[in-house]
């Protein structure tokens, strides 16, 4: 009898024995990407993961970025890449999978990968179509821009495009995500729309406008740090304030100064990068034939600016490696001339919904999002010409810095 | 802080008293540092009775930070694979160390218990973590599993 109640003891399950919140703190240490196959294990893991709140915890608690990379090839098809991964040897968890973003990918000259923000990538699919999606989730929101296009001076969708900047962001103070963008109308008039997705309407922030706002070239995509969204200038005017700022609480613009040596000696920048969680400007350098990377190593403190060289005329870094390791994408071999495609973007991926997904989970229970995963083969490393060893993409240790 | 070599007592869930090494608790359990320093724990009297720990747990729980205590100076390779050897424990007697620590607040323990269930279920198939987790009653209805499993075969 003793014998058979000690039995009994031993196959006491997890859930028998542990409380809701140290399962939750055993799931919370779980990489997101392995988390929807966790929901699988049993109904209570699976509605511990689907909680909003929990994801919200997990992607505070998650380390600073996954360094996932969704990158759209020619083929039409969308996939996912975890860059990390991708240069670390000896690891066999799934590095690349094929998604399908919630809309027609038949000719991919027609989509954009303009950005990213808390695990959701933003895209552009013409003709007037801004879509918000969670890879991992599948949470989407499709925003229409018709009434702007209407109204804009550039109506093509070729490069440069027809907004001047891009830009998406979280505001926490509201629990919002707003999608921003600053274009001109047929009398050359600026104006800067916003979209917001917790309240599902257009805000017009014309007033918040900086005067003159046009250093930038078109298409601009801005990137998303610290409540705010970062663009880079391009315009000899403004150079010296190399990095406009809008902050998505205050709803105000600022910006930030370039280091000195590169006021003084470089022609152009060719953009703005998030380097482990620090902005980034880059250009090249026609004289050494290198791509020269300041990273602004403390958020808006000007003396923290630190150069790195990287041996490419014409690369684009894209993110830090785990260890340290730049990693970015070399466009020399074809003359630059891609560079300013917007076909994939960096993001870190989490399971967060969007406000709308809160608000049809309490109307219907049973809308649950499925997240598709499809094991793809070693062509599609082709398709992102991001390959192990490639002569494309270059993995470069970071050279040594001059300050 | 009280000298080194002070004890104070705990007392199982079997009423069975333990006594330790005041240093030792106060450095590891946030819970009994609180009590030690606010000064409700007479050293006369008091014993602290730690009602939902067992004697078995409660030993290991005081090895643990007997061991930590005294070799925290160690290279982290040996503290390691002492932590991985003092971890070599059934399922059963992983949960009751999780909440013997989670209760007495031991966070080291905790984040050590914590990755080691994570990496119990690292990389593997949904059946395979039943087993290790002891699920028997995963709760879905047949028809709901079955629709898992047709939509996500390579998990199983």
């Amino acid at each position: 009898m003793e014998e058979k109640k000690n039995q009994n003891d031993k196959s006491k399950s997890i859930h028998d024995i542990l409380p809701l919140d140290l399962i939750q703190r055993i799931l919370l240490r779980v990489r997101v990407k392995h988390l929807g196959r966790l929901k699988c294990v049993s109904k209570l893991w699976h509605s511990l993961i689907s909680d909003p709140d929990f994801a919200e915890l997990h992607f505070h608690r998650s380390p600073a970025s996954t360094n996932a990379c969704i990158s759209i090839g020619k083929r039409p098809k969308a996939y996912s890449v975890y860059l990390d991964a991708l240069f670390s040897d000896g690891n066999d968890t799934l590095q690349v999978r094929e998604v399908s973003p919630p809309f027609d990918m038949t000719r991919s000259a027609d989509v954009k990968v303009l950005g990213s923000c808390r695990g959701f990538v933003l895209f552009d699919r013409h003709p007037c179509l801004l879509v918000v999606w969670n890879p991992l989730t599948g949470s989407k929101k499709l925003i229409s821009y018709s009434h702007i296009l209407s109204r804009c001076k550039h109506q093509d969708f070729s490069r440069p495009s027809k907004f001047h900047l891009y830009g998406f962001g979280y505001d926490a103070s509201q629990d919002d995500y707003l999608v921003v963008v600053a274009w001109q109308d047929m009398d050359d008039h600026d104006h800067f729309d916003g979209f917001s997705l917790r309240t599902n309407s257009w805000i017009d922030f014309d007033a918040a406008l900086p005067n003159p706002l046009f250093g930038f070239d078109r298409n601009s995509f801005g990137l998303f740090l610290n409540d705010a969204i970062h663009w880079a200038q391009f315009s000899p005017k403004v150079y010296k304030d190399a990095i406009l700022i809008f902050d998505l609480k205050e709803r105000t613009f600022s910006r930030i100064s370039a280091p000195e040596q590169l006021v003084m000696f470089s022609r152009g920048y060719s953009g703005l990068a998030l380097l482990g969680g620090c902005l980034a400007l880059y250009y090249r350098d026609f004289n050494s034939c290198s791509t020269h990377i300041w990273v602004m190593k403390e958020y808006k403190v000007h003396s923290s600016w630190t150069l790195y060289q990287v041996p490419c005329k014409v690369f684009q870094p894209l993110c830090f490696s785990s260890n340290g390791d730049i990693i970015g994408r070399d466009y020399t071999k074809r003359g630059g001339l891609a560079f300013y495609y917007h076909n994939h973007a960096l993001y870190t991926e989490s399971l967060l919904p969007l406000p709308s997904d809160i608000k049809d989970e309490d109307n219907n229970n049973n809308n649950k999002k499925k997240e598709k995963v499809h094991q793809v083969h070693h062509e599609c490393f082709e398709q992102l010409d991001v390959a192990k060893g490639s002569k494309q993409r270059k993995r470069i240790r970071s050279q040594t810095q001059i300050t | 802080m009280g000298s080194p070599l002070k004890k104070i007592m705990l007392c199982s869930s079997e009423k069975e008293i333990f006594s330790v090494e005041e240093q030792v608790m106060v450095q590891h359990s946030v819970i009994i540092n609180n009590m030690i320093e606010d000064g409700s724990y007479n050293y006369e009297e008091s014993k602290i009775p730690l009602d939902c720990v067992d004697s078995k747990t409660l030993k290991k729980v005081i090895d643990y930070c007997t061991y930590h205590t005294h070799h925290h100076n160690d290279n982290q390779e040996d503290l390691e694979a002492w932590d991985a050897q003092f971890l070599n424990v059934d399922s059963n007697g992983l949960y009751d160390l999780l909440m013997a620590a989670n209760y007495l607040e031991i966070r080291n323990l905790l984040d050590l218990i914590y990755r080691t269930i994570k990496n119990m279920i690292k990389g593997k198939k949904i059946d395979e973590i039943r087993r290790i987790l002891n699920i028997k009653d995963h709760g879905f209805t047949p028809e709901e599993e079955e629709q898992n499993r047709k939509e996500y075969p390579h998990f199983y």
